[in-house]
């Protein structure tokens, strides 16, 4: 076993290993940055437009609902080639990393927006009565109550996604991406040499884990405990 | 304003707060609905304490949260500080919010912020500046007594503590009126008393005008001016609280005010008692204003003996009151006599064996 990894060709595998690394890096961090923006904007309109809310309305919420319940549900291989004309008259291209990262700003967006939404409920509604009370606006409540705090639950929720989305990000080679899920496969499992397909594997344990750890840190700071 | 003549005669101005057949009906689904406010009327007047007392489920809540708009009345005109809440839209009544403190049973302290954080949360609303706010928060963390907890966080305090933040955050704006949700209702006996005395320093040296709903009578009796009794959404009682307590009257209120006064032996008691004396039993009335002691000091002119075997004396805000109950010993139309006596000085009521002293 050890043999076999002295063995690898270091100088061949190490530089493609951290290309893969790096692009998968690229598209988690793209794709991240704009569907959490979204999902945080649909799982607010979720929590504030439900019966009850704060800005209770019932079309809205249903028609959010709807849509996260339709989109979600869809496993991300089949997602990535049922997008393929949106991805490309948006992108002009139905392949590569941009289409790839594409897919999965959907995918998460509403992921995120469920994630959003479960842990805002979690707020006791006392502390918003109480905004209220003090005549706070409804804007003000929600970027000055509801979202601070919730704020540790959210980093924990988020955290989560992002590593959904290393798991996501390793289909890419569906559509011509690469990133270690296609350094695996490509690399690994095609040429029939396993280590190099648990070099990946070792690759993705290390940042999950890494990853995690940070979002405990903020989450325990932000929480307190 | 008070044309209609339930206005408190003594109270000049117009009053603070006005109610006039305010009804909230809540739809539980399957069409059935729940009255939680039924056709209610009152006013409260500036710079006094007014108290709601009722059972859970009486409406109280709804009641309150009309007040300063955070329920919506079914039917019925709501006036507070001048303004109609009852027809005004969710930003217009953020104005008349931020005159009207709240304070919370289960305090609702932002856990985001420390405690000069959510003291300072309603400045930040009305706008203060930087310097006046930390000014602000610092003199009212002094008045609740908190002044070094100022950057504790709400889980590192005690319940008396929490509502002490409560109260202070509910004063930071200087607001007229105070609306109290039950504040003590989460509180032991002890801190109950803590928060019961800032809520009267309140009233007393800010002037601010308080309403308090609750279902400990405690409360009452020991913040209350007026006190407006419910049950089942309607107000089935209101009066100053010395009087409502002396003189009960509705079957509802018996038990309320029955679970606060501990004043007349039950039919226990009586058995009890009866083992040591076969004398008369009597309860006296014991008033401010009664001179009951200077009649007892006589019962030996008229031959009579007494003995106390029971008695309680309840206080309120501004009086005391209570019940002597006494066993007689003597010749029978002595005793008789005696009796007569102090009918004349106080309410004076037969105790029967095994029976209920009647109210």
């Amino acid at each position: 076993m050890i043999d076999t990894y002295r063995n690898l060709d270091w100088d061949y595998y190490g530089p493609e290993l951290f290309d893969a690394l790096g692009e998968t890096i690229q598209m988690v961090v793209f794709a991240f940055a704009i569907s959490a923006w979204i999902g945080l904007t649909l799982g607010l309109l979720l929590y504030t437009t439900r019966a009850g809310g704060l800005l209770a309305n019932a079309p809205v919420f249903w028609t959010v609902n709807f849509l996260v319940n339709t989109i979600r549900p869809i496993p991300f291989i089949i997602l990535i080639a049922a997008l393929q004309p949106v991805t490309i008259s948006m992108l002009g291209t139905g392949i590569g990393n941009t289409a790839v990262i594409h897919a999965m700003v959907w995918a998460s967006s509403f992921g995120i927006a469920r994630i959003v939404e479960q842990n805002l409920v979690t707020i006791d509604p006392g502390v918003i009565e109480a905004a209220r009370a003090m005549g706070a606006s409804r804007t003000r409540i929600i970027f000055t109550v509801i979202l601070p705090e919730a704020f540790g639950p959210l980093i924990l929720g988020f955290t989560f996604v992002i590593i959904a989305m290393i798991d996501m990000s390793a289909l890419a080679g569906i559509v011509g991406g690469g990133g270690l899920g296609n350094f695996a496969i490509v690399e690994g499992y095609q040429r029939f040499r396993p280590e190099v397909t648990w070099l990946a594997v070792a690759a993705v344990i290390v940042m999950v884990h890494l990853l995690q750890i940070l979002g405990n840190l903020a989450a325990r700071k932000v929480l307190r405990r | 304003m008070s044309t209609d003549g339930t206005t408190d005669a003594r109270a000049g101005g117009d009053p603070l707060i006005e109610f006039r057949h305010v009804t909230r009906r809540f739809s539980s689904g399957r069409g059935s609905a729940v009255t939680a406010v039924d056709d209610v009327s009152f006013t409260v007047d500036k710079g006094e304490v007014y108290g709601v007392i009722g059972f859970s489920g009486a409406g109280k809540s709804t009641l309150i949260r009309l007040i300063n708009g955070l329920e919506r009345p079914t039917s019925g005109i709501i006036t507070v500080l001048g303004h109609e809440v009852s027809g005004l839209s969710e930003s217009k009544l953020r104005h008349v919010r931020s005159r009207i403190g709240m304070v919370f049973q289960q305090f609702n302290l932002f856990q985001s912020r420390n405690v000069a954080g959510n003291v300072a949360y309603p400045l930040r609303v009305a706008g203060w500046g930087k310097a006046d706010r930390e000014r602000r928060v610092h003199e009212l963390l002094e008045f609740v007594g908190l002044a070094d907890k100022a950057k504790a966080f709400p889980e590192q305090l005690s319940g008396g503590q929490k509502q002490r933040v409560g109260i202070a955050r509910a004063l930071a704006v200087k607001p007229d009126v105070l609306l109290a949700d039950e504040s003590t209702s989460a509180l032991d006996p002890s801190t109950t008393g803590e928060v019961l005395r800032l809520l009267r320093r309140a009233n007393e040296e800010l002037g601010i005008t308080i309403v308090a709903i609750t279902h400990e009578m405690e409360v009452i009796r020991s913040i209350a001016d007026r006190v407006a009794v419910m049950d089942k959404g309607k107000i089935i009682e209101e009066g100053r609280v010395y009087d409502i307590f002396s003189n009960p009257r509705d079957d509802g209120e018996v038990t309320f005010v029955g679970s606060a006064l501990k004043d007349r032996p039950t039919p226990e008691d009586i058995g009890r008692i009866r083992q040591h004396t076969t004398g008369r039993l009597v309860t006296v009335s014991l008033k401010d204003s009664s001179a009951v002691g200077s009649v007892l000091g006589r019962a030996a002119e008229h031959g009579v003996a007494f003995e106390i075997v029971h008695g309680g004396m309840n206080t309120t805000k501004n009086a005391s009151f209570g019940l002597l109950t006494l066993a007689l010993e003597g010749e029978h139309h002595a005793v008789q006599r005696f009796v007569e006596t102090m009918k004349a000085a106080t309410p004076v009521q037969e105790v029967r064996d095994g029976e209920e002293v009647p109210r």
